[in-house]
């Protein structure tokens, strides 16, 4: 067993390595032909390749010294119009010595970006074109500002499925020497839905416990790295305590930073395990898909959430009511 | 000495005024035909907000050109005799000591009704046969009071300026006074001061009096304290209002601004809305709200403001059929920005080691020290040579081991295995 984060270890390190998201890799590999890169949005879940295919990218087109060509800066860390200013401004306008003249500036989780960074990105991006590509990473593009979208060529990443999710995973099993059995990779996947750096990062936690792994290490695992989890959320909304709800979903978002684009993939597997009526179950599932889509346009996770669970709470009470008549 | 540091630190050059670039040029540009003798247009008239930094801007000129200031606010010219007495001055532009000499008539709007009489009057006669320079402020040149005098005058507008704007001067300030301040304190008071840079610098003086540092939650309770009173009311208004429109008053009543109001509403809703299809009707309100604000956000364009008031406080407001006001409900403070200030030294902790990760793992230190320090948790409890290793090569410190191993034989331990 290797002792460093495995999710740091087993990133794929060129375009080749990489496997998912088949078809956008197959357009990078044709920038990386042409030696020539646009602006770009990778949008998409977290833990689908986002990063993983910008530095892949950026490894083969300029080779094992692809660090003197590249920047990359997190948004959600230094999110302000002055990093923009200065930071951004400063490696964009020196040109690059070499084969390819332009650098890249990667931005990770861009849709963190306040509205004026993005407007002042705006322009960077377009006076310094010739001599900077732009490669922005959101897990909503709804959040980046249109005029940045309109100059950039989007892609969409998606989950994983599932037997690539496991194929990765019994892979690293295997170079590590763990016994990961089949339930424990349900489990896995049932958790982490496809998102592989968390999937990884269960896996070597679940591994650390030096027991084979199975579905009963896993989700004593994933209770602690997530102890509000939604089903008991969804539970406390059921019963019709709207405030506690509210409070684990806060704790969900604010403490253990799950996505909210996760919360809603679950909200919605679970509402057809319920024990309601099923004309209820298309009701409330045609509701998830509302408040789905104006998180995807790019509002607040938990206010979007919380008139979910409000929701929720709404349809236990008509129907118990209706129960009752 | 106590010294009010509007005074203190009041630009002394054009080059030290926060914000309005484009107005400042303007005004210099016609100060320097001046050279040239007198101009079509004899007097500026500088008109915005308050605390904007007008007068401090026709200071800073004069200071920067090295003129005169000859300054006359409304006490000095409350009637007409009193601004003829002025007249003299305006008669030449190079003063006894060969300076030239640049009048400025302050607090213009200052002028009022019949006491004031033929004050604006007497104004406009002097700056019709001015020979010098004369500056005119007011909060509104369009006040029809000016009509006239307006004919008269090159019209200049001073606009709040941005809040980065007057976080980088609220900065500039506490490197001068020597206090470490927050990033997230200065820009809550900042924010609050809404563009007014004297009231968000009076602010500052207050709440860093004596300090030499200044958090985030010094600045939060004492900012809302005085203006509690005032949310309460609003929120009143807004939950059990009966008309749209008395729901939206409400809104422009509060002194805290629409995020804010946001947050107070949408913590407050649940306990006041007991009814379930008010509830959810409620929330759906603010949930919709919170789509214009994202919309806001993409397209910049902030007219669309409008209906994300609408949908905050009436939208809210209708909400309501079922449930009953059930007797005294306090309101409480929104939690998910109480939230953001406590318990700090964790918070800060964890950051710390978020970015330890960031420097290996390609992910943002916020996101880093909420999604994996919950797995690095776990492997620190239970497998010591896997968190050594780790430990290593994430560089660690003694201090962030322990933390993660919530258990100090366990850290020792941890930390024998990376010596050894």
């Amino acid at each position: 067993m290797s002792f460093e984060m495995w999710a740091e270890k087993y990133r794929p390190k060129t375009l080749d390595d990489m496997v998912n998201q088949k078809e956008i890799v197959e357009r990078l590999k044709s920038f990386v032909k042409a030696k020539n890169v646009p602006h770009c949005i990778f949008a998409g879940p977290p833990g689908t390749g986002k990063t993983t295919a910008a530095l892949c990218l950026a490894r083969d087109l300029y080779g094992e010294n692809y660090r003197d060509y590249i920047m990359e800066l997190n948004a959600s860390d230094e999110r302000g119009i002055d990093v923009v200013r200065e930071t951004v401004k400063t490696f964009a306008r020196v040109k690059a010595i070499g084969e390819i003249p332009f650098k890249i500036m990667i931005l990770d989780e861009a849709d963190n970006m306040t509205a004026d960074a993005q407007q002042a990105l705006r322009r960077t991006m377009e006076r310094y074109t010739e001599t900077c590509r732009f490669i922005l990473c959101a897990n909503y593009s709804g959040k980046i500002i249109e005029p940045i979208q309109s100059r950039c060529a989007p892609f969409r990443f998606t989950h994983l499925p599932r037997d690539e999710h496991d194929k990765y995973l019994q892979y690293i099993a295997k170079r590590e020497g763990l016994t990961l059995l089949e339930d424990g990779l349900d489990a896995i996947f049932e958790v982490c839905g496809g998102d592989l750096r968390r999937a990884i990062n269960t896996l070597q936690a679940a591994a650390s416990l030096g027991k084979p792994i199975d579905s009963k290490v896993v989700y004593s695992i994933a209770g602690r790295a997530n102890p509000a989890d939604v089903q008991k959320m969804i539970e406390t909304a059921m019963k019709g305590n709207f405030i506690e709800a509210r409070k684990q979903l806060r704790e969900m978002i604010q403490k253990y930073g799950v996505a909210g684009s996760d919360i809603i993939r679950q909200i919605h597997t679970e509402i057809f395990r319920l024990e309601i009526p099923e004309l209820w179950k298309i009701k409330l599932a045609e509701i998830v898909g509302e408040i789905d889509y104006r998180l995807v346009e790019g509002s607040d996770e938990e206010i979007q959430l919380s008139a979910l669970l409000a929701r929720l709470v709404e349809a236990a009470y008509e129907i118990k009511n209706a129960r009752m008549v | 000495m106590y010294q009010p540091w509007t005074v203190k630190h009041k630009p002394k050059s054009l080059k030290e005024v926060v914000g309005n670039k484009e107005a400042i040029q303007k005004l210099v540009e016609w100060v320097k035909s001046w050279n040239w003798g007198p101009p079509p247009k004899r007097a500026a008239f500088i008109y915005g907000p308050p605390g904007v930094g007008k007068t401090v801007t026709v200071e800073a000129l004069a200071n920067d050109f090295n003129m005169e200031l000859i300054e006359k606010n409304a006490s000095d010219y409350r009637t007409e005799e009193n601004v003829k007495r002025f007249a003299g001055l305006a008669s030449q532009y190079g003063s006894l000591f060969g300076k030239k000499r640049i009048i400025l008539f302050d607090e213009l709007d200052g002028l009022t009704g019949t006491a004031d009489k033929g004050g604006v009057k007497a104004v406009t006669e002097i700056v019709k046969v001015a020979q010098c320079p004369i500056v005119l402020i007011a909060n509104n040149a369009y006040d029809p009071r000016f009509s006239f005098l307006r004919n008269y005058c090159l019209l200049i507008e001073f606009k709040k300026p941005a809040v980065n704007e007057v976080l980088s001067r609220l900065k500039a300030i506490c490197l001068k006074e020597d206090i470490q301040a927050e990033e997230s304190a200065l820009s809550f008071i900042a924010r609050r001061s809404e563009g007014d840079i004297r009231s968000a610098v009076i602010d500052l003086q207050a709440l860093s009096q004596g300090k030499k540092k200044l958090t985030y939650d010094d600045v939060a309770w004492l900012g809302y304290r005085d203006r509690q009173e005032n949310i309460f009311t609003v929120l009143k208004m807004i939950m059990y209002g009966k008309t749209c429109d008395g729901a939206k008053r409400a809104a422009s009543m509060a002194d805290v601004d629409a995020d804010m109001l946001f947050e107070w509403i949408y913590e407050n809703v649940p306990n006041h809305f007991k009814d379930p299809h008010d509830l959810a009707r409620a929330m759906d309100a603010l949930s919709l709200a919170d789509v214009y604000r994202g919309r806001i956000r993409r397209s910049q364009d902030w007219s669309f403001t409008r209906y994300v008031v609408d949908l905050m406080t009436a939208g809210v407001a209708m909400a309501r059929a079922g449930s009953k006001p059930s007797g005294w409900t306090p309101f409480h403070f929104p939690a998910r920005v109480q939230m953001l200030s406590r318990s700090k030294e964790e918070r800060s902790l964890q950051l710390e080691i978020g970015h330890k990760i960031k420097r290996k793992c390609h992910i943002s230190a916020i996101r880093a020290s909420k999604e994996i320090i919950p797995y690095l948790q776990i492997i620190f409890k239970n497998n010591p040579k896997m968190a050594a290793g780790i430990a290593k090569w994430l560089d660690l410190t003694p201090e962030m081991i322990e933390y993660l191993a919530e258990n100090k034989e366990r850290a020792e331990e941890i930390k024998a295995l990376i010596g050894g």
